[in-house]
Protein backbone atom coordinates (compact mmCIF):
# COMPACT_ATOMS: atom_id res chain seq x y z
CA UNK A 1 0.00 0.00 0.00
CA UNK A 2 2.74 2.59 1.18
CA UNK A 3 4.66 1.73 -2.45
CA UNK A 4 1.48 2.44 -3.96
CA UNK A 5 0.99 5.69 -2.14
CA UNK A 6 4.83 6.39 -2.95
CA UNK A 7 4.56 5.88 -7.07
CA UNK A 8 1.14 7.43 -7.01
CA UNK A 9 2.81 10.86 -5.60
CA UNK A 10 5.58 10.34 -7.65
CA UNK A 11 3.36 10.45 -10.70
CA UNK A 12 1.62 13.14 -9.70
CA UNK A 13 4.21 15.48 -8.62
CA UNK A 14 5.49 14.53 -12.77
CA UNK A 15 2.52 15.12 -14.17
CA UNK A 16 2.22 18.82 -12.06
CA UNK A 17 5.41 19.42 -14.04
CA UNK A 18 4.37 18.56 -16.97
CA UNK A 19 1.66 20.13 -16.77
CA UNK A 20 3.39 23.29 -15.11
CA UNK A 21 5.77 23.90 -17.59
CA UNK A 22 4.87 21.63 -21.07
CA UNK A 23 2.35 24.89 -22.17
CA UNK A 24 5.53 27.42 -22.43
CA UNK A 25 6.16 26.64 -26.24
CA UNK A 26 8.47 29.55 -26.30
CA UNK A 27 10.67 27.95 -23.70
CA UNK A 28 10.23 24.94 -25.37
CA UNK A 29 11.41 26.02 -29.05
CA UNK A 30 14.24 27.87 -27.41
CA UNK A 31 15.57 24.50 -25.36
CA UNK A 32 15.47 23.22 -28.77
CA UNK A 33 17.62 25.90 -30.39
CA UNK A 34 20.35 25.64 -28.16
CA UNK A 35 23.79 25.13 -29.18
CA UNK A 36 25.92 22.38 -28.73
CA UNK A 37 28.42 24.83 -27.18
CA UNK A 38 25.73 26.08 -24.69
CA UNK A 39 24.68 22.75 -23.92
CA UNK A 40 28.71 22.40 -22.83
CA UNK A 41 29.49 24.66 -20.71
CA UNK A 42 25.62 24.18 -18.91
CA UNK A 43 25.73 20.62 -18.11
CA UNK A 44 29.18 19.42 -17.74
CA UNK A 45 29.78 22.49 -15.30
CA UNK A 46 26.76 20.76 -12.63
CA UNK A 47 29.70 18.11 -11.78
CA UNK A 48 32.87 19.05 -12.94
CA UNK A 49 35.28 21.63 -14.46
CA UNK A 50 34.49 21.86 -18.63
CA UNK A 51 36.66 19.21 -20.42
CA UNK A 52 39.10 20.59 -22.84
CA UNK A 53 37.95 19.19 -26.20
CA UNK A 54 41.44 18.58 -27.26
CA UNK A 55 41.76 15.55 -24.12
CA UNK A 56 40.38 12.76 -26.38
CA UNK A 57 39.87 12.65 -30.00
CA UNK A 58 36.20 12.17 -31.86
CA UNK A 59 35.97 8.41 -31.44
CA UNK A 60 36.50 8.67 -27.96
CA UNK A 61 34.68 11.23 -26.91
CA UNK A 62 31.35 9.30 -28.63
CA UNK A 63 32.30 6.88 -25.95
CA UNK A 64 32.59 9.13 -23.23
CA UNK A 65 29.38 10.85 -24.22
CA UNK A 66 27.46 7.68 -24.25
CA UNK A 67 28.98 7.09 -20.52
CA UNK A 68 27.92 10.72 -19.80
CA UNK A 69 24.60 10.13 -20.72
CA UNK A 70 24.20 7.39 -18.96
CA UNK A 71 26.12 9.41 -15.85
CA UNK A 72 24.46 12.62 -15.02
CA UNK A 73 20.64 11.59 -17.10
CA UNK A 74 20.85 13.88 -19.94
CA UNK A 75 18.37 14.02 -22.97
CA UNK A 76 19.88 12.22 -26.25
CA UNK A 77 19.71 15.45 -27.65
CA UNK A 78 21.93 17.08 -25.80
CA UNK A 79 24.20 14.84 -25.80
CA UNK A 80 24.45 14.85 -29.02
CA UNK A 81 24.80 18.20 -29.68
CA UNK A 82 27.47 18.55 -27.15
CA UNK A 83 29.56 15.79 -28.74
CA UNK A 84 29.17 17.51 -32.37
CA UNK A 85 30.46 20.32 -30.77
CA UNK A 86 33.43 19.02 -28.85
CA UNK A 87 34.12 17.02 -32.31
CA UNK A 88 34.45 20.52 -34.08
CA UNK A 89 35.91 22.10 -31.24
CA UNK A 90 39.41 19.85 -30.76
CA UNK B 1 42.90 -13.96 -7.58
CA UNK B 2 44.47 -10.66 -7.10
CA UNK B 3 47.68 -11.18 -9.34
CA UNK B 4 44.75 -12.27 -11.86
CA UNK B 5 42.92 -9.24 -11.39
CA UNK B 6 45.85 -6.91 -11.81
CA UNK B 7 47.60 -8.87 -14.51
CA UNK B 8 43.90 -8.66 -16.57
CA UNK B 9 44.05 -4.77 -15.36
CA UNK B 10 47.12 -3.61 -16.79
CA UNK B 11 46.67 -6.00 -20.17
CA UNK B 12 43.18 -3.84 -20.73
CA UNK B 13 45.40 -0.77 -20.19
CA UNK B 14 47.59 -1.67 -22.61
CA UNK B 15 44.98 -3.14 -25.32
CA UNK B 16 42.57 0.25 -24.56
CA UNK B 17 45.68 2.26 -25.98
CA UNK B 18 46.56 0.17 -28.84
CA UNK B 19 43.04 0.41 -30.14
CA UNK B 20 43.02 4.18 -29.63
CA UNK B 21 45.73 4.53 -31.70
CA UNK B 22 44.02 3.56 -35.05
CA UNK B 23 41.26 6.23 -34.84
CA UNK B 24 42.06 6.64 -38.08
CA UNK B 25 40.29 3.07 -38.79
CA UNK B 26 37.46 2.65 -36.29
CA UNK B 27 34.84 0.39 -36.27
CA UNK B 28 31.70 0.06 -34.41
CA UNK B 29 33.39 -1.48 -31.62
CA UNK B 30 35.39 1.36 -29.38
CA UNK B 31 37.04 0.87 -26.23
CA UNK B 32 38.65 2.84 -23.41
CA UNK B 33 40.09 3.59 -20.25
CA UNK B 34 39.01 6.31 -18.04
CA UNK B 35 39.46 6.70 -14.41
CA UNK B 36 41.07 8.84 -11.61
CA UNK B 37 43.07 8.16 -8.47
CA UNK B 38 44.49 10.03 -5.49
CA UNK B 39 47.36 10.03 -3.41
CA UNK B 40 48.15 12.69 0.23
CA UNK B 41 48.96 13.41 3.45
CA UNK B 42 46.36 13.16 6.19
CA UNK B 43 46.72 14.53 9.80
CA UNK B 44 44.49 13.83 12.32
CA UNK B 45 44.29 15.24 15.93
CA UNK B 46 42.05 13.68 18.57
CA UNK B 47 41.50 13.50 22.30
CA UNK B 48 43.61 10.64 22.84
CA UNK B 49 46.59 11.42 20.16
CA UNK B 50 47.70 12.31 16.82
CA UNK B 51 48.32 10.22 13.55
CA UNK B 52 50.08 11.77 10.56
CA UNK B 53 50.12 9.50 7.43
CA UNK B 54 50.78 9.64 3.56
CA UNK B 55 47.86 7.59 1.90
CA UNK B 56 46.07 6.75 -1.24
CA UNK B 57 47.70 6.12 -4.11
CA UNK B 58 44.56 4.34 -5.05
CA UNK B 59 43.30 3.76 -8.40
CA UNK B 60 40.22 3.60 -9.86
CA UNK B 61 40.20 2.66 -13.76
CA UNK B 62 36.73 2.66 -15.62
CA UNK B 63 36.65 0.66 -18.89
CA UNK B 64 34.18 1.46 -20.98
CA UNK B 65 33.10 -1.08 -23.95
CA UNK B 66 31.05 0.66 -26.58
CA UNK B 67 29.27 -1.16 -29.67
CA UNK B 68 27.24 0.95 -32.08
CA UNK B 69 25.75 4.02 -31.12
CA UNK B 70 23.26 2.18 -28.41
CA UNK B 71 25.07 -0.21 -26.06
CA UNK B 72 27.62 0.21 -23.85
CA UNK B 73 29.46 -1.72 -20.85
CA UNK B 74 31.02 0.13 -18.39
CA UNK B 75 32.96 -0.98 -15.26
CA UNK B 76 34.82 0.55 -12.50
CA UNK B 77 37.63 -1.30 -10.50
CA UNK B 78 39.08 0.63 -7.20
CA UNK B 79 42.54 -0.51 -5.80
CA UNK B 80 43.10 0.62 -2.74
CA UNK B 81 45.86 0.12 0.17
CA UNK B 82 44.24 -0.86 3.54
CA UNK B 83 45.86 -1.68 6.96
CA UNK B 84 48.66 -2.53 4.70
CA UNK B 85 47.09 -4.78 2.46
CA UNK B 86 46.12 -4.28 -0.92
CA UNK B 87 42.17 -4.11 -1.56
CA UNK B 88 40.54 -4.46 -4.36
CA UNK B 89 36.54 -3.38 -5.45
CA UNK B 90 33.91 -3.98 -8.49
CA UNK B 91 32.28 -0.34 -7.33
CA UNK B 92 29.95 -1.24 -10.86
CA UNK B 93 30.01 -3.34 -14.02
CA UNK B 94 26.72 -2.54 -15.77
CA UNK B 95 25.69 -3.22 -19.59
CA UNK B 96 23.41 -0.36 -20.68
CA UNK B 97 21.39 -0.13 -23.67
CA UNK B 98 19.26 3.28 -25.23
CA UNK B 99 15.56 1.62 -26.06
CA UNK B 100 15.02 5.23 -27.62
CA UNK B 101 15.40 8.85 -26.80
CA UNK B 102 13.73 8.96 -23.25
CA UNK B 103 14.68 5.14 -22.07
CA UNK B 104 17.70 3.74 -21.40
CA UNK B 105 17.92 0.56 -19.63
CA UNK B 106 20.67 -0.73 -17.45
CA UNK B 107 21.49 -4.49 -15.77
CA UNK B 108 24.05 -5.87 -13.36
CA UNK B 109 25.95 -3.69 -10.58
CA UNK B 110 25.43 -0.22 -10.91
CA UNK B 111 25.56 2.91 -9.00
CA UNK B 112 22.26 3.88 -7.55
CA UNK B 113 21.05 7.05 -8.35
CA UNK B 114 19.94 7.63 -4.56
CA UNK B 115 20.72 11.12 -4.43
CA UNK B 116 23.27 12.49 -6.47
CA UNK B 117 26.77 12.16 -4.54
CA UNK B 118 27.54 8.66 -4.67
CA UNK B 119 26.32 8.59 -8.55
CA UNK B 120 27.69 11.30 -9.58
CA UNK B 121 30.10 13.20 -7.15
CA UNK B 122 32.22 11.16 -5.35
CA UNK B 123 35.26 10.52 -7.69
CA UNK B 124 38.15 12.48 -6.50
CA UNK B 125 38.76 14.95 -9.22
CA UNK B 126 35.40 15.59 -8.96
CA UNK B 127 34.72 15.68 -5.06
CA UNK B 128 35.87 19.29 -4.32
CA UNK B 129 36.85 17.97 -1.20
CA UNK B 130 39.61 15.17 0.22
CA UNK B 131 36.55 13.02 2.05
CA UNK B 132 33.26 12.16 1.40
CA UNK B 133 30.23 13.75 3.90
CA UNK B 134 29.76 11.63 6.77
CA UNK B 135 26.85 9.27 6.34
CA UNK B 136 28.23 8.83 2.50
CA UNK B 137 30.25 6.02 0.99
CA UNK B 138 31.28 2.63 2.41
CA UNK B 139 29.66 2.14 5.89
CA UNK B 140 27.31 4.68 6.00
CA UNK B 141 23.61 5.01 5.95
CA UNK B 142 22.48 5.56 1.75
CA UNK B 143 23.16 2.53 -1.03
CA UNK B 144 26.14 3.11 -3.25
CA UNK B 145 25.32 0.61 -5.62
CA UNK B 146 23.06 -2.45 -6.22
CA UNK B 147 22.76 -5.59 -8.50
CA UNK B 148 19.78 -5.26 -10.91
CA UNK B 149 17.73 -3.42 -13.15
CA UNK B 150 17.63 0.13 -14.37
CA UNK B 151 15.10 2.27 -16.23
CA UNK B 152 16.21 5.52 -16.60
CA UNK B 153 15.69 8.54 -19.36
CA UNK B 154 15.85 12.48 -19.56
CA UNK B 155 13.42 14.81 -21.29
CA UNK B 156 13.06 18.21 -22.30
CA UNK B 157 9.90 19.84 -20.91
CA UNK B 158 9.63 23.46 -22.02
CA UNK B 159 12.25 25.29 -21.02
CA UNK B 160 12.87 22.63 -18.50
CA UNK B 161 14.44 19.11 -18.17
CA UNK B 162 13.58 16.02 -16.53
CA UNK B 163 15.08 12.97 -15.64
CA UNK B 164 13.97 9.89 -14.13
CA UNK B 165 15.13 6.46 -12.58
CA UNK B 166 12.98 3.47 -11.39
CA UNK B 167 14.92 -0.01 -10.66
CA UNK B 168 14.82 -2.91 -8.65
CA UNK B 169 17.86 -4.41 -6.93
CA UNK B 170 19.01 -7.03 -4.43
CA UNK B 171 18.53 -4.73 -1.83
CA UNK B 172 20.11 -4.26 1.14
CA UNK B 173 20.35 -6.87 4.11
CA UNK B 174 19.63 -6.61 7.74
CA UNK B 175 22.67 -7.07 10.35
CA UNK B 176 21.83 -9.35 13.10
CA UNK B 177 24.98 -9.40 14.95
CA UNK B 178 26.60 -12.42 13.64
CA UNK B 179 29.82 -10.96 12.60
CA UNK B 180 29.97 -7.84 14.40
CA UNK B 181 27.39 -7.73 17.68
CA UNK B 182 27.88 -3.81 18.56
CA UNK B 183 25.93 -3.78 14.34
CA UNK B 184 22.69 -4.63 14.83
CA UNK B 185 20.12 -3.46 13.52
CA UNK B 186 22.24 -1.48 10.23
CA UNK B 187 22.03 -2.08 7.14
CA UNK B 188 24.40 -3.95 4.90
CA UNK B 189 24.52 -2.44 1.49
CA UNK B 190 27.32 -4.52 0.29
CA UNK B 191 24.79 -7.65 0.27
CA UNK B 192 25.10 -8.74 -3.37
CA UNK B 193 23.53 -11.89 -3.04
CA UNK B 194 20.33 -11.30 -2.11
CA UNK B 195 19.25 -13.02 1.13
CA UNK B 196 15.29 -13.31 0.52
CA UNK B 197 12.93 -13.59 -1.90
CA UNK B 198 11.98 -10.01 -2.28
CA UNK B 199 13.50 -7.29 -4.66
CA UNK B 200 13.89 -3.77 -3.28
CA UNK B 201 12.82 -1.14 -5.43
CA UNK B 202 13.57 2.58 -5.82
CA UNK B 203 13.69 5.18 -8.20
CA UNK B 204 14.57 9.38 -8.36
CA UNK B 205 12.83 12.29 -10.52
CA UNK B 206 15.67 14.75 -10.79
CA UNK B 207 13.96 18.53 -12.22
CA UNK B 208 15.93 21.16 -13.63
CA UNK B 209 13.61 24.31 -13.88
CA UNK B 210 15.68 26.64 -15.55
CA UNK B 211 16.13 27.15 -19.40
CA UNK B 212 20.14 26.62 -18.50
CA UNK B 213 19.80 23.89 -16.30
CA UNK B 214 21.72 25.61 -13.40
CA UNK B 215 19.45 24.15 -10.79
CA UNK B 216 18.47 20.63 -9.83
CA UNK B 217 16.52 19.13 -7.40
CA UNK B 218 15.35 15.21 -6.63
CA UNK B 219 13.58 13.05 -4.73
CA UNK B 220 15.09 9.40 -4.38
CA UNK B 221 13.56 6.57 -2.46
CA UNK B 222 14.33 2.94 -1.85
CA UNK B 223 12.28 0.41 -0.37
CA UNK B 224 12.55 -3.39 0.74
CA UNK B 225 12.72 -6.20 2.95
CA UNK B 226 15.69 -6.62 4.59
CA UNK B 227 15.56 -9.87 6.37
CA UNK B 228 16.97 -12.90 5.88
CA UNK B 229 14.13 -15.49 4.11
CA UNK B 230 12.87 -17.90 6.88
CA UNK B 231 14.42 -15.67 9.80
CA UNK B 232 12.14 -14.05 12.53
CA UNK B 233 13.11 -10.43 10.60
CA UNK B 234 12.02 -12.13 7.41
CA UNK B 235 9.31 -8.88 7.48
CA UNK B 236 11.31 -6.30 8.50
CA UNK B 237 11.54 -3.34 6.00
CA UNK B 238 13.96 -0.59 5.07
CA UNK B 239 12.30 2.71 3.66
CA UNK B 240 15.20 5.43 2.34
CA UNK B 241 14.62 8.85 1.12
CA UNK B 242 17.19 11.42 -0.40
CA UNK B 243 16.60 14.53 -1.32
CA UNK B 244 18.76 16.28 -3.29
CA UNK B 245 19.66 20.24 -4.37
CA UNK B 246 22.55 21.41 -7.01
CA UNK B 247 23.04 25.04 -8.10
CA UNK B 248 25.83 26.37 -10.24
CA UNK B 249 25.96 29.64 -12.17
CA UNK B 250 28.32 32.01 -13.17
CA UNK B 251 27.50 35.30 -11.14
CA UNK B 252 28.98 38.24 -12.93
CA UNK B 253 29.20 40.52 -10.14
CA UNK B 254 31.55 37.81 -8.38
CA UNK B 255 33.76 37.22 -11.40
CA UNK B 256 33.48 33.46 -10.74
CA UNK B 257 31.55 29.92 -10.46
CA UNK B 258 28.90 29.65 -7.38
CA UNK B 259 28.38 26.02 -7.02
CA UNK B 260 26.13 24.89 -4.28
CA UNK B 261 25.30 21.23 -3.52
CA UNK B 262 22.94 19.60 -0.74
CA UNK B 263 21.76 15.99 -0.15
CA UNK B 264 19.82 15.10 3.25
CA UNK B 265 19.51 11.25 3.14
CA UNK B 266 16.74 9.17 6.11
CA UNK B 267 16.73 5.68 6.60
CA UNK B 268 13.87 4.18 8.60
CA UNK B 269 13.86 0.06 9.25
CA UNK B 270 10.86 -1.17 10.90
CA UNK B 271 10.85 -2.03 14.48
CA UNK B 272 12.45 -5.39 15.53
CA UNK B 273 13.71 -7.06 18.66
CA UNK B 274 17.57 -8.02 18.29
CA UNK B 275 19.03 -10.62 20.76
CA UNK B 276 22.69 -9.61 21.66
CA UNK B 277 25.28 -12.52 22.55
CA UNK B 278 27.98 -11.47 24.86
CA UNK B 279 30.44 -14.70 24.43
CA UNK B 280 32.65 -13.13 26.95
CA UNK B 281 29.94 -13.15 29.92
CA UNK B 282 28.34 -15.89 28.31
CA UNK B 283 25.04 -13.72 28.44
CA UNK B 284 22.54 -12.72 25.87
CA UNK B 285 20.04 -9.58 26.16
CA UNK B 286 17.08 -8.84 23.77
CA UNK B 287 16.39 -5.18 22.90
CA UNK B 288 14.95 -3.22 20.44
CA UNK B 289 15.35 0.69 19.49
CA UNK B 290 13.48 3.50 16.77
CA UNK B 291 15.87 2.29 13.90
CA UNK B 292 16.55 5.81 12.13
CA UNK B 293 19.09 7.36 10.74
CA UNK B 294 19.70 10.41 8.98
CA UNK B 295 22.80 12.46 6.91
CA UNK B 296 22.75 15.12 4.98
CA UNK B 297 25.44 17.95 3.68
CA UNK B 298 25.94 21.30 2.57
CA UNK B 299 28.44 22.59 0.66
CA UNK B 300 29.44 25.57 -1.05
CA UNK B 301 32.31 26.54 -3.35
CA UNK B 302 33.41 29.23 -4.70
CA UNK B 303 35.92 29.59 -8.34
CA UNK B 304 36.88 33.36 -9.17
CA UNK B 305 37.52 32.16 -12.83
CA UNK B 306 36.56 35.34 -14.15
CA UNK B 307 39.41 37.31 -13.18
CA UNK B 308 42.52 38.57 -15.06
CA UNK B 309 45.23 36.75 -12.44
CA UNK B 310 45.71 33.22 -13.76
CA UNK B 311 47.30 31.70 -10.69
CA UNK B 312 43.63 32.82 -9.19
CA UNK B 313 41.30 31.67 -11.24
CA UNK B 314 42.26 28.44 -10.46
CA UNK B 315 42.31 28.75 -7.05
CA UNK B 316 38.81 26.97 -5.01
CA UNK B 317 37.12 28.00 -1.92
CA UNK B 318 35.00 25.13 -0.22
CA UNK B 319 33.28 24.96 2.97
CA UNK B 320 31.16 22.13 3.73
CA UNK B 321 28.77 21.08 6.52
CA UNK B 322 27.51 17.67 7.37
CA UNK B 323 26.11 15.60 10.26
CA UNK B 324 25.50 11.64 11.26
CA UNK B 325 22.60 10.56 13.45
CA UNK B 326 22.34 6.91 13.84
CA UNK B 327 19.43 5.44 16.15
CA UNK B 328 19.31 6.61 19.99
CA UNK B 329 19.44 4.01 21.90
CA UNK B 330 21.52 1.12 19.51
CA UNK B 331 24.60 -0.13 20.24
CA UNK B 332 25.81 1.85 17.17
CA UNK B 333 23.86 5.54 18.11
CA UNK B 334 25.70 8.50 17.38
CA UNK B 335 25.74 12.00 16.72
CA UNK B 336 28.73 13.39 14.82
CA UNK B 337 29.08 17.02 12.85
CA UNK B 338 31.91 18.02 10.45
CA UNK B 339 32.84 21.57 8.95
CA UNK B 340 35.67 21.26 6.65
CA UNK B 341 37.20 24.20 4.17
CA UNK B 342 39.01 24.11 1.68
CA UNK B 343 41.65 25.48 -0.90
CA UNK B 344 41.78 23.82 -4.11
CA UNK B 345 43.96 24.81 -6.51
CA UNK B 346 43.39 23.31 -10.10
CA UNK B 347 46.59 22.37 -11.82
CA UNK B 348 44.23 21.81 -15.25
CA UNK B 349 40.56 20.86 -15.56
CA UNK B 350 41.30 17.63 -14.20
CA UNK B 351 43.90 17.72 -11.93
CA UNK B 352 43.66 19.10 -8.58
CA UNK B 353 45.41 19.74 -5.38
CA UNK B 354 43.16 20.41 -2.40
CA UNK B 355 44.09 21.69 1.15
CA UNK B 356 41.43 20.98 3.71
CA UNK B 357 40.89 21.23 7.10
CA UNK B 358 38.07 19.65 9.10
CA UNK B 359 36.11 20.26 12.58
CA UNK B 360 34.26 17.27 14.23
CA UNK B 361 32.92 17.16 16.98
CA UNK B 362 30.94 13.30 17.62
CA UNK B 363 29.16 11.44 20.55
CA UNK B 364 29.31 7.88 20.36
CA UNK B 365 29.27 5.36 17.58
CA UNK B 366 29.97 1.79 17.65
CA UNK B 367 33.92 2.20 17.95
CA UNK B 368 33.70 5.39 20.96
CA UNK B 369 34.14 3.96 24.27
CA UNK B 370 31.59 6.37 25.73
CA UNK B 371 29.30 8.68 24.71
CA UNK B 372 30.75 11.66 25.48
CA UNK B 373 31.34 14.79 23.01
CA UNK B 374 34.85 13.57 21.20
CA UNK B 375 36.44 16.74 19.62
CA UNK B 376 38.76 16.06 16.35
CA UNK B 377 40.68 17.81 13.96
CA UNK B 378 42.28 16.54 10.45
CA UNK B 379 44.11 18.20 7.71
CA UNK B 380 44.44 17.26 4.01
CA UNK B 381 46.76 17.89 1.47
CA UNK B 382 45.39 15.38 -1.82
CA UNK B 383 46.66 15.71 -5.41
CA UNK B 384 44.05 14.09 -7.41
CA UNK B 385 43.66 13.01 -11.35
CA UNK B 386 41.06 12.07 -13.29
CA UNK B 387 42.12 10.56 -16.51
Amino acid sequence: MKKLLVIGTMIISLSSIVFLTGSCSSQRELAAQKSGAQLWADNCLRCHNLPSPAAYNDVEWETIGLHMKERANMTTEQIEKIVSFIQTAN
Amino acid sequence: MKKIIIVLSISMLFFGNSITAQDSKTGKTQFMVRGYGHAGLDYLKTESGTSLSYVGSSFAPIFLFKQGDRFIFETELEFVLQKNQLEIGLEYANLGYIINKYVMVRAGKFLLPFGTFMERLHPAWINRLSTKPLGFGHDGIAPASGIGIELRGAAPIGGSTINYSVYSTNGPQLKIGDDEPDEVGMLNFDNYIDNNNNKAIGGRIGFLPFFNSSMEVGVSYYTGKVGDKGSEYEDVKASLWAFDFSYVKQVSPLKGILDIKAQYNLNNVSDAYYTVNNDARDTSAVYTFTNSSNAYYAQLTYRPLMVGNAFLKNLELIGRYSQLNTPEGSLWESDINEATIGLNYWITWRQVVKVNYSFINSRGGHDAEDASLQKSNAFFVHWAIGF
